[in-house]
């Protein structure tokens, strides 16, 4: 069996696969911490497509702004990941519960 | 074809894998704790297809920051909460019947994207140069020139979810600390926003 060289499109297609996954996450998981996962797995395939772009699309000589802008993405999901975690423990500890579905606090 | 090209579709393929895999399992695993060690596999094999790419220097930076971070922040706020009976996606039946087909279409409509769009492939692209041992010192070049204002920006960000998270998860003592019921574990939350 010959298969196509492994290409952009390999990596794009996978990307889409992760995208998918981290979405089907974020709207089915219950737990809130299971939705900061969805949103880790979605910016992941962000960065995968950031990384193939620059490494595909690209003249010989590297030219590395697409691997710069992973890295910005990279911080920034520190940063999302901190203050998620912390708005998480703070809810549960004022109403003991992690079920996004019992979050009515804002609920008139 | 040659070996080297058997070799870079085996790489691939296994690593692509083992990276579906591991994402399928993150949204269909019922334990949340089982979920985020799914996500910790999933992310070192995306690392893996950063050095597929050749890039180097991002595959170390998410093996520290996110392997070795930000996934052991999520496994330390898991511990911190009490274990109770998620149930899953399988408790949210409504969810997937909504959810379901919504990501397929999703997942339909990008990947004809993907496949039917014409990429403007630039000659010598997806080779890995003989220079590329030194992404290293031109990505760092690139932050301090070209993107010295994101470089910046991101920085100040960087500060302020850190300022942000401490005040948000640290316990509130102007409060009356009756009410709380499970307020005894501030001081694992507060090192945690760190």
């Amino acid at each position: 069996m010959i298969l196509p060289p492994v290409g952009l499109l390999h990596y794009l297609i996978l990307s889409v696969c992760l995208f998918c996954f981290g979405l089907l996450a974020v709207i089915t998981r219950r737990h809130a911490i299971g939705i900061l996962l969805g949103i880790e797995l979605m910016l992941n395939s962000a960065n995968i497509n950031l990384v193939a772009f620059s490494h595909f699309l690209s003249p010989p000589h590297p030219v590395l702004d697409g691997q710069v802008f992973a890295l910005m993405v990279i911080a920034l999901a520190a940063c999302e990941a901190a203050v998620g975690l912390a708005i998480i423990l703070r809810f549960y500890r004022q109403t003991t519960v992690t079920d996004v579905a019992d979050a009515k606090l804002l609920k008139w | 074809m040659t070996w080297a090209d058997w070799f870079d579709q085996l790489a691939f393929f296994v690593v692509a894998g083992i990276t579906i895999v591991a994402a399928a399992g993150v949204v269909f695993v019922p334990r949340i704790i089982h979920a985020c060690l799914c996500l910790l596999v999933a992310l070192i094999g995306i690392a893996g297809l950063y050095g597929l790419m050749a890039a180097h220097l991002l595959l170390a930076i998410q093996l520290l920051v996110y392997a070795g971070g930000i996934a052991v922040l999520i496994l330390f706020a898991i511990m911190l909460l009490h274990r109770r009976s998620d149930g899953g996606i399988l408790g949210g039946t409504r969810n997937l019947i909504i959810g379901l087909p919504a990501t397929v279409i999703v997942w339909f409509v990008v990947a004809a994207a993907v496949i039917f769009s014409k990429w403007h492939y630039l000659p010598g692209g997806g080779t890995v140069s003989p220079q590329a041992d030194s992404n290293v010192r031109i990505i760092g070049e690139l932050l301090l020139s070209r993107h010295l204002l994101a470089f910046e920006l991101v920085s100040v960000v960087m500060l302020m979810a850190l300022v942000g998270a401490i005040i948000i998860a640290r316990e509130d003592r102007s409060t009356d600390s009756g009410q709380q019921v499970a307020g005894q574990q501030t001081g694992e939350s507060g090192g945690n926003a760190q």
